[in-house]
């Protein structure tokens, strides 16, 4: 029999690896998929003068290998069973989620990670093994604040190393 | 003006051939694309539409223009089947690619593919799109269906935590065990069910019985494996975690 498909709805099935979205209030923005996808349809654009991240997944682009979903840490990306994806306009297939960097606390410059990392962070250290205020102290450091704080810790004699 | 009646001519400018499988199959009785008005022509004389696959090498490149050239001057229509002529696709960084936007810049849209070169008027992806996907595209250039796509922009700013610290870390380290051991797909659908059983259960030999509970539920043995792995694993991470604080209360005792 033929199929009636575009004038009647039709699901596919369970296992198939459709388009993949991303849901924003998981999403931190650590670009585990930015860093697998082989054909490069996420990428992720950091811009540090008004300190913001863009996550942006290009359906376009996206062959469906589903290595973005089994490598983010939280679940945020996912395929899902949709397939219509034609369009006329190429930035109707764009998505974009956009954070916000975390600041150092020492120098007052955007670090290259976001806010949302160092709470995913904070939330998945297990209770009783570290110094919780310790960590949260030290925490928004960018990258040659870190490295100076850790000569400075290592030079002083006699005392405690951090 | 919409188009009644496409006649289409296939064109493969270095597909890898999954995509004019597809196009075969959309042509089978059974998808059966005729009922929309489309005829397969030999030529591009004929053609109304061009279905154009592929990346465009740079050998296909002077034969597409051709081909384009030759169609009627109207509607001269082009349909991008698949994601290599809609962006690249996997192939968007090969030296055989004819492109002329920088190879590993940032912008998005993703460039690439044929439809750098050609205006294209419906975008296909998909790696190869299902049959669906293509009677879905053709039916959107003949006014039949509406669009579902559009583009989205999230600026968020709350975020879901997870449960508890110590849960949440525990099913980082399970992650990464259950996809070794099952893959992905169901190791991760099954990991879901099983923390909802440890934030119900509390302790590890309660949480015994419920995975065997849930054990005669399922049928198929490679979940009940899985199942019976991360219980094994559940229970080392907790083991680890307790001596990892009975070391630091020995140290904590002896420093003090």
């Amino acid at each position: 029999m033929t199929k009636s498909y575009p004038f009647e709805p039709e699901e596919a099935p369970p296992e198939y690896r459709g388009l993949p979205r991303i849901n924003p209030l998981l999403c931190i923005g650590c670009g585990a998929c930015t860093n697998v996808c082989p054909p490069n349809a996420v990428i992720r654009i950091d811009d540090c003068s008004s300190g913001t991240r863009r996550i942006v997944l290009d359906v376009g682009r996206c062959i469906r290998c589903a290595r973005c979903e089994e490598s983010c840490p939280t679940g945020a990306i996912r395929l899902t069973r949709e397939f219509e994806a034609a369009t006329d306009d190429r930035n109707d297939h764009v998505e974009v989620v956009e954070m916000k960097l975390a600041k150092c606390r020492n120098c007052g410059s955007f670090t290259d990670y976001t806010e949302r990392q160092v709470h995913k962070v904070l939330s998945i250290i297990p209770p009783g093994i570290l110094d919780f205020e310790r960590i949260r102290d030290k925490l928004p450091l960018c990258s040659e604040c870190k490295r100076s704080l850790t000569i400075i810790n290592a030079s002083r004699v006699g005392g405690e190393w951090r | 003006m919409k188009p009644r009646s496409l006649w289409v001519f296939h064109l493969n400018t270095g597909a890898c051939n999954g995509c004019d499988i597809e196009i075969l199959d959309v042509l089978t009785p059974y998808h059966d694309i005729e009922r929309l008005g489309v005829k397969l022509v030999p030529t591009p004389r004929h053609a109304h539409a061009l279905l154009v696959t592929g990346p465009l090498t740079r050998q296909a490149y002077y034969s597409a223009r051709k081909a384009y050239s030759a169609m009627p001057s109207k509607p001269r229509i082009v349909i991008a089947i698949g994601t290599c002529a809609c962006s690249g696709g996997i192939f968007y960084n090969s030296y055989a690619i004819r492109r002329e936007s920088d190879r590993l810049s940032l912008e998005y849209p993703r460039k690439g593919g044929t439809s750098e070169f050609l205006p294209v008027d419906i975008y296909v992806p998909g790696c190869p799109p299902r049959p669906e996907e293509i009677l879905y595209g053709i039916a959107l250039l003949r006014g039949l269906v509406k669009k579902k796509m559009g583009g989205e922009h999230y600026t968020v700013k709350e975020l879901v935590l997870p449960r508890s610290q110590f849960n949440a870390w525990v099913e980082l380290l399970l992650r990464a065990k259950i996809r070794r051991e099952i893959g992905y797909f169901d190791g991760y659908a099954l990991l879901k069910d099983f923390m909802e059983l440890v934030e119900k259960s509390n302790s590890p030999e309660e949480l015994g019985k419920m995975v065997e509970l849930m054990k005669k539920r399922i049928k198929d043995s490679r979940l009940r494996y899985g199942l019976e792995m991360l219980y094994k694993h559940y229970i080392g991470v907790v083991r680890m975690y307790e001596s990892i604080l009975a070391e630091k209360k020995v140290v904590l005792g002896v420093s003090k």
